[in-house]
């Protein structure tokens, strides 16, 4: 941190970095300036000229400046709200809206639009343009995620720069001079790449949008919280955006520059299949003589109780899905139960780059191993699950987890597939316990308690690097599903003999 | 009035553009005098700033100042670059074409003079892409120059070293603007980048780095030859030595005349160009390149110089002069060169990309018999929020400028094209080219 320098702004002196520019002076002191090209996370280009500011520095008379393109100096007396800037502004929007289309009802970016907002706060409700707007393309596929509205773009080039800067592979450019350019991928190249999604949210208009949004939803109806992604260890910072009805639409980026920046990687990005999957469990599930059938969570707790008191070799599972406040209560019936606590531990995923993106799918390993819990292999597990009398699986995923490496993950009709693998091979000898989102019909498990998956839960998940990052229920659990964190408490009081938690 | 000429004296000699042609004419003289005087770096500094040589590109800019910006090598150490800004694209202007296609080893020498002086180990020589015969004997003559150890190690045996490397452009008006014209070079859009920072601090390939026209680096060894005083005998106090005129457009002469500056347009028009065409009257002139305001037929007694030119509301630019006679509409003129900046536009800042455009829609629909008074205020409107010194570079500020001047001196004609649904002079015209 350089030492700050002291200016002035809207007359408010206040304390400005003079490493940056000053724009970011004014965005750091609360003041607005409007911004389209500029972006906190990727050098200044002052092309759009909408971050105009009156500037006095020294006798000289006012200057009106892009903001973005202006280091700070000490002393300078800075207007964002005169009415030379505002004027200066007017005018440029004028500019960028001559040939922009008149399409915000269908616009997935409206209600969340620069080029809308600004245009709303400098009160600007005439154009003064007789002229035909441009025609151009209005869907133009730009690979798997992104589709291009060529005809909504304002050129501010923070896509172009964005995989030139982030993910440090140049994939698109502005191609045409002048009035005529676009925007464009090279040869007409698809993009590629984990981090494509983080161009919608850099656009400031809705000429990026991506395919899984389009037409989803309004962004008015959606209800935004901040989260922790649980897609890898490196945790990024986001914000869950659901409807009313309870679907999760959109996982953001929330800037945090100690974790990810402004950025997040498309695989968490498009996370949201899992947390909105269908048939969860709502309360819990015990065997009985027709099949599983559904009852309370309480009365799946005292059929545990139950077990625990008839039986003597536990093992307790974790899933790395856990929050710091869940592993901790659940080392408490670890220690009731005198199970070692462990987790199962996945392999490296192949996904690891050198943006965000660690390849490990635990996202609370380190506070699980903090805490005392050892990471093992599923393999490992299943293999002492053989010599048990019961078990408790404890946690989001912690079904899929437990699959054995060398699974067939897309058995051949008639192959591999009827044998029992995992979970499914274990004897029904075995009291297999099971706390997860979804039941599986397999023989061992005679119970099954239904946990809030990671948009509903609260907790605390530690990073890859010890930071400390808040999960927060985005939306309620389903019917008859209490935080687990709960559900465990009131075991660990059932467990012991007094009745009374430890 | 006689005048001494200088800078076209080789350019009528057969075999001029050859190194034997341009070494029996003082050739190389003054290279050889700055190595072998030896004169020091800030000798020849010196020299250029009291001859009071302004830049020919268009700013004019004070050349001997503009070198002095180039950081101290003594404290930054790194790389240091000449580029030499010969994307001569504006339109109007064609005198630095004259220079290339015959007499070559001028710049090379110009180059080599003014490298030597900011201390630059290499010139990048930027030509217009469409001036084949100028690149070509740009490229001999370095040739030429490097067998004879003019250019390269060791120049002429001393401790001077600098290479000269040619590059020709691919057709864009933008890459004349020079921070464009490094972007270009660099193997990039020419997209003009924001200043600050200036070339001298951050030029080519982030390194201390000064653009120089060709004209302006012509001039530097008759400088050095004959002394500043000698240069400053020439043309006006605020702008010294000869320049070249470009004129073209509705006269019996067009041509590239080397001129001093101060004579007054009209003697220029009348003595070198031979008059308006078809004896007819002077409506309007451009005096220098498109990008300069047009001024109306009672202001071509103005001198040719910077400052006189500027007092009457325009800009000297490249000094080429467009002569519209009576039975040109300025409206057509003003159409014409909207569309070139609307095409030539990078497209980076806003209002140049849309403005550009939206001047050059106004225009063809006023010409067209489609305009109305409101879009004559548009015109207005729009140029003022164009420039000045709106955007990053003067391209937009190229575009606003002859719209305002329109509007100022030709309402009246502007005015006339909405009240007839169309342009008066056009039926006329129409009338003329087919008798």
């Amino acid at each position: 941190m350089t030492d700050t320098v002291t200016i002035q702004v809207n007359g408010r002196e206040v304390q400005a970095d003079p490493s940056k520019p000053l724009i970011a002076a004014c965005h750091d002191n609360d003041t607005e300036v409007p911004h389209y090209c500029y972006h906190p996370g990727l050098t200044p280009v002052g092309s759009c000229r909408i971050c105009q500011v009156e500037v006095k520095q020294g006798e000289a008379p006012a200057r009106v400046v892009v903001a973005c393109r202006t280091p700070v100096a000490a002393g300078m007396i800075v207007e964002t709200e005169s009415a030379r800037a505002h004027e200066t502004r007017r005018e440029c929007l004028e500019f960028l809206l001559k040939n922009h289309p008149l399409d915000c009802p269908i616009c997935d970016k409206a209600g969340e639009c620069d080029l809308q907002d600004y245009t709303y706060a400098e009160g600007q409700s005439i154009g003064h343009s007789a002229e035909p707007r441009r025609k151009l393309e209005k869907r133009k596929s730009l690979g798997d995620v992104i589709v291009l509205d060529e005809e909504r773009c304002i050129l501010c080039s923070r896509c172009v720069r964005f995989f030139e800067e982030v993910p440090k592979k140049a994939q698109l450019t502005v191609s045409g001079l002048g009035s005529r350019s676009t925007i464009d991928t090279f040869a007409g190249r698809p993009l590629t790449g984990n981090y494509q999604g983080n161009i919608a949210d850099v656009c400031p208009v809705g000429a990026l949008t991506l395919k899984e949004f389009r037409f989803q939803a309004r962004v008015w109806n959606l209800i935004k919280s901040a989260s922790t992604c649980g897609e890898c260890s490196r945790g990024c910072s986001t914000t869950v955006e659901v409807l009313r009805h309870g679907e999760v639409k959109r996982f953001r980026p929330r800037p945090n520059p100690s974790v990810n920046g402004w950025w997040m990687c498309d695989e968490g990005r498009f996370a949201f299949d899992d947390v909105n999957a269908s048939d969860r469990i709502e309360g819990a599930l015990l065997r009985g003589q027709s099949g599983l059938e559904a009852v309370t969570t309480r009365r799946a707790l005292e059929a545990i109780r139950d077990t625990t008191v008839a039986k003597t070799s536990f093992a307790v599972i974790a899933s790395p899905f856990l929050t710091l406040e869940e592993g901790e209560r659940l080392l408490e019936l670890c220690r009731r139960l005198g199970a070692a606590p462990v987790f199962v531990s996945p392999p490296e995923n192949g996904l690891k780059d050198e943006l965000l993106h660690t390849g490990d799918p635990c996202p609370n390993r380190r506070g699980l191993s903090d805490l005392g819990f050892e990471a093992r292999t599923a393999d490992e597990l299943l293999a002492d699950l053989a010599g048990r009398e019961a078990a408790l699986l404890i946690g989001e995923r912690i079904t899929a987890l437990m699959t054995p490496a060398d699974a067939p993950t897309d058995a051949p009709t008639g192959t591999d597939e009827d044998t029992p693998q995992g979970l499914a091979a274990l004897p029904e000898t075995l009291r297999l316990i099971v706390f997860d989102t979804h039941a599986l019909d397999v023989p061992a498990a005679c119970t099954w308690v239904g946990v809030p998956n990671l948009v509903e839960r609260t907790g605390t998940y530690v990073n890859v690097d010890g930071h400390r990052g808040q999960i927060a229920a985005a939306r309620p659990a389903p019917q008859g599903v209490p935080p687990l964190e709960r559900t465990l408490r009131e075991l660990v009081e059932l467990c012991s003999a007094e009745g009374v938690a430890t | 009035v006689s005048f001494e000429t200088y800078l076209l004296s080789r350019c009528k000699i057969d075999g001029a553009h050859t190194l034997s042609g341009y070494q029996e004419h003082d050739g190389y003289k003054a290279l050889r005098k700055i190595l072998t005087t030896p004169l020091s770096y800030a000798d020849v500094i010196e020299e250029v700033k009291a001859s009071g040589l302004r830049g020919r590109g268009g700013a004019g800019f004070p050349t001997g100042l503009k070198w002095s910006f180039m950081p101290d090598p003594e404290k930054d150490p790194r790389p240091r670059y000449l580029a030499v800004n010969a994307d001569e694209s504006e339109p109007g202007t064609c005198k630095d074409r004259v220079l290339m296609e015959r007499d070559p080893h001028g710049l090379v020498e110009g180059s080599l003079i003014a490298a030597y002086a900011m201390r630059a180990q290499a010139v990048y020589i930027y030509v217009r892409g469409e001036y084949r015969l100028a690149y070509n004997r740009v490229a001999a003559a370095v040739e030429e120059a490097r067998a004879a150890n003019l250019v390269g190690q060791n120049i002429l045996g001393t401790d001077y070293s600098c290479e000269v490397y040619m590059h020709k452009g691919a057709g864009a008006y933008i890459c004349g603007e020079e921070t464009g014209l490094m972007e270009s070079l660099e193997g990039k859009r020419g997209h003009p980048r924001p200043k600050p920072p200036f070339p001298a601090g951050f030029g080519l390939w982030g390194n201390p780095t000064t653009v120089n026209n060709v004209e302006s680096l012509f001039n530097v060894p008759f400088i050095i030859n004959r002394g500043p005083n000698w240069f400053r005998s020439m043309g006006t106090e605020a702008s010294a030595g000869n320049f070249l005129c470009g004129i073209s457009g509705h006269l019996e002469r067009p041509g590239v005349y080397e001129l001093p500056f101060g004579l007054p347009a009209s003697e220029i028009l009348e003595r070198f160009g031979g008059g308006v065409w078809k004896g007819r009257a002077l409506k309007a002139w451009f005096p220098g390149g498109s990008s300069t305001g047009l001024m109306p037929a009672d202001t071509i007694d103005t001198p040719m110089d910077h400052d006189s030119i500027k007092a009457q509301g325009s800009m000297f630019g490249t000094g080429a002069m467009i002569i519209l006679d009576e039975t040109a509409c300025v409206v057509r003129a003003s159409e014409v060169i909207a569309r070139f900046y609307d095409h030539e536009s990078c497209g980076q800042c806003s209002q140049c990309r849309e403005g550009t455009q939206w001047l050059s829609q106004i225009f063809h629909r006023i010409e067209n018999g489609q305009g109305t008074m409101a879009d004559i205020d548009s015109l207005e409107t729009l140029a003022k929020s164009m420039a000045p010194g709106r955007t990053i570079c003067a391209l937009s500020d190229a575009a606003a400028i002859p719209t305002l001047a329109v509007v100022k001196h030709f309402r009246a004609e502007l005015e006339a094209h909405v009240n007839g649904k169309g342009c008066p002079q056009r039926a006329p015209a129409l009338a003329e080219a087919d008798a």
